[in-house]
């Protein structure tokens, strides 16, 4: 008994020591890594990246956003070298807490403001999102497309105006109904929320919200929808359109490398900002990884067909086909967003042949003219 | 749409997520009527949700799924009951003990389900004959979960068995005044136990409906907070099941209007709207406390026999 304890001491202690020398990786999630949705695809990637780098790992779920500096306090506290904060409200905690440790490496996804020790990334869905709505346009028979939305900020703006927009490309009388929740992690929210929009003659669906609750709510009613973050078919397989999906090793193996072999401290991340598209592989459309356009709508995407400037007249199943390819590049030929745009208020806000810069996209806060609801901060 | 379609799609949806707050409130019902309070409402839920889901997985049959929620709640709550009634230890503390312990197991165990769809799932039903009454069919008999018609026939068999019957005076007599009830020859103990367990029986199913019938899938955390809603739909319907009934009802309404009403009204107001209800009945509920308040007179205190 005696030696068996002592045993365990010193395994603990060979255990521990062997830890001593691994990167070690904090955390901090907005919600549980069992969404099946955004924190779900970043502990996906963590798990990858514990597997091939060798780094360890500590984990906080569910962390408030405005109180994620006690958090990081405890991160650090048992080691962490690198604290990654995967959501936009953490920025106060993020900023605060760099100052407190400066010897500490910060990640902040979807952040917009970087500092020494401050990295931000994104591995971002507009493109996807723009392709999805092409499709909702051609699908939907009310004119009447829906978006569950979660919290009205210019991340989730900007995906529901790209989706807006590619449903106008495919559909000039259809519009874009929104419903907004008010939380990322709100699942009993976003049943309520799509039925509401099907009681208003809502018939495709898109969504941000981390559960694949929409898509079987309106699978349900055998009403077509777009799968976020993970691989949804499974819940709708005989109505799931398409979808976004993302894999966020691509960016978390790259950084890390970086950290571990000292290209990256936490003095020099002025100017790290990750933003991953189409053409990064960071992210795809699908959804699934094998479905990329389901195929029972096929039929249907073939026989609508819509007239382009670019690409003279051709079936909206083409066109999807023909705009992923050209995103699908390092450097792509087609964006969403190359202007002119005018917003639902009448105003300009891209001005032809101009493309939105990053950070007009981070800060985007208003309305495509299809877009239908209330939305917060819209400007005047 | 017109005004009429409008209500009953309403009152159809309130009914809907009416439900797992009508069978949880209802269980704290008698719970807190036999005079113990049991905060761990989400926690038992969320063992009955993923209980429930588990099951109904292996075994393909939702309603065995849905029957052992139940059972898996009135476990659980068992360990409230031991704790607060024989060990006579806090019952706030322990109730939200539960909670912690609740949400943080099914967090842990229900790895192994997220991410799995639910193949057969417990199907909404409409009543022959009923749904075919104007308005009434459509706001109340169609397209809803065998749950939803079962709560509601539940609460008034427990309405009924509280006011109208020799063990509804038993239980009720135990949370006003538990000596009076031993001095009767009868066991307070025993009483107060099986009111704990029919309660986390009845959470166990609310959450059951949740992994089950209403969104029928397993993520961590899934009940959301309603469990602290149903404990306030408790205080709100004065501890009398028909006016939980309603509660339940006037919560689901609320929560399906913040949804609803957004063109018109800011959705923050909207989703505080519960919340501020809540607090506006304690308040009243304070406010009228001796006499009228319906509060179980022992609620809260654990029964020590032969002491003043």
């Amino acid at each position: 008994m005696k030696k068996a304890a002592a045993l365990a001491l010193t395994v603990a202690l060979v255990s521990s020591a062997q830890a001593a020398d691994k990167l070690k990786v904090g955390w901090i999630y907005i919600g549980p890594a069992g969404d099946y949705g955004w924190t779900y695809a970043h502990d996906q990637a963590r798990k990858e990246v514990e597997k091939t780098l060798g780094v360890e790992n500590l984990i906080v779920e569910s962390v408030p956003e405005a109180q994620a500096v006690p958090y990081i306090d405890q991160l650090v506290k048992q080691g962490a070298k690198v604290i990654f904060a995967t959501s936009f409200g953490y920025g106060p905690s993020v900023k605060e807490a760099a100052k407190k440790y400066p010897d500490v490496i910060f990640g902040w996804a979807t952040g917009v403001e970087r500092g020494p020790n401050i990295a931000n990334y994104m591995a971002d869905f507009y493109q996807i999102y723009y392709l999805n709505g092409l499709i909702a346009g051609a699908l939907t028979k009310s004119n009447k497309v829906g978006y569950v939305a979660a919290v009205p900020i210019p991340e989730v703006k900007r995906h529901i105006n790209a989706f807006a927009l590619g449903v106008a490309a495919a559909n000039p009388k259809a519009t874009v109904n929104v419903t907004w929740l008010k939380g990322f992690y709100d699942p009993n929210g976003a049943k309520e929320a799509t039925e509401s929009l099907i009681a208003q003659g809502v018939d495709a669906f898109a969504f941000t919200e981390d559960t694949p609750t929409v898509s079987q709510v309106a699978d349900k009613k055998g009403l077509p929808s777009f799968g976020h973050y993970s691989p949804m078919l499974k819940y709708a397989p005989k109505t799931m359109a398409s979808g976004q999906l993302v894999d966020w090793s691509i960016f978390y193996t790259d950084f890390l490398k970086k950290v571990q072999n000292g290209t990256y401290t936490a003095k020099n991340l002025q100017n790290v900002d990750y933003w991953q598209l189409l053409g990064d592989k960071a992210v795809m459309m699908g959804a699934d990884e094998k479905t990329l356009i389901n195929p029972v709508y096929k039929a249907k995407l073939q026989s609508v067909k819509v007239k382009t400037a670019d690409l003279g007249t051709l079936s909206v199943y083409d066109l999807v086909l023909k705009r992923l390819a050209q995103m699908n590049k390092k450097k792509p030929t087609f964006d969403p967003f190359k202007g002119p745009i005018v917003d639902r208020k009448g105003k300009t806000v891209v001005t032809k042949g101009k493309i939105p810069s990053v950070k007009e996209l981070t800060s985007m806060e208003w309305a495509a003219k299809n877009v239908v609801g209330s939305w917060p901060n819209e400007p005047k | 749409m017109d005004a009429e379609n409008w209500l009953v799609g309403i009152i159809g949806r309130a009914l809907a997520f009416g439900t797992p707050l009508l069978w949880a409130a209802l269980g704290e019902t008698y719970v807190e009527r036999a005079g113990v309070v049991n905060l761990g409402m989400e926690g038992m839920m969320l063992v009955g949700a993923l209980t429930g889901f588990a099951v109904t997985m292996a075994t393909d049959n939702p309603a065995l799924g849905i029957l052992m929620a139940g059972v898996a709640g009135a476990v659980f709550s068992a360990l409230h009951a031991f704790v607060t009634i024989t060990l006579r230890a806090n019952q706030y503390v322990s109730g939200l003990a539960l909670t912690i312990l609740g949400t943080g197991a099914t967090g842990l165990i229900g790895k192994a389900y997220e991410g799995q769809p639910l193949l057969t799932t417990l199907e909404n039903i409409s009543v022959p004959v009923l749904k075919d009454i104007p308005i009434l069919g459509p706001m109340l008999f169609t397209d809803q979960s065998v749950l939803t018609y079962l709560g509601v026939l539940i609460g008034v068999l427990l309405w009924l068995l509280l006011y109208k019957s020799r063990l509804g005076i038993m239980l009720r007599s135990a949370g006003e005044n538990p000596k009076a009830v031993d001095a009767q020859g009868l066991n307070v103990t025993l009483i107060r136990y099986a009111a704990v367990i029919f309660g986390g029986f009845m959470a166990g199913i609310a959450g059951g409906f949740f992994s089950v019938a209403y969104r029928p899938s397993w993520t961590q955390g899934t009940t959301g907070g309603v469990g602290w809603i149903a404990l306030a739909i408790v205080i709100f319907g004065r501890w009398n099941p028909m006016y939980v009934m309603l509660g339940s009802v006037f919560f689901g309404a609320l929560y399906v209007l913040s949804f609803r009403l957004q063109e018109k009204l800011s959705p923050d107001l909207l989703n505080m709207m519960p919340y501020l209800f809540v607090i506006l009945v304690l308040i009243l509920t304070a406010i009228g406390k001796k006499g009228s308040g319906g509060v179980p007179e022992a609620l809260g205190t654990p029964y020590r026999r032969g002491e003043r």
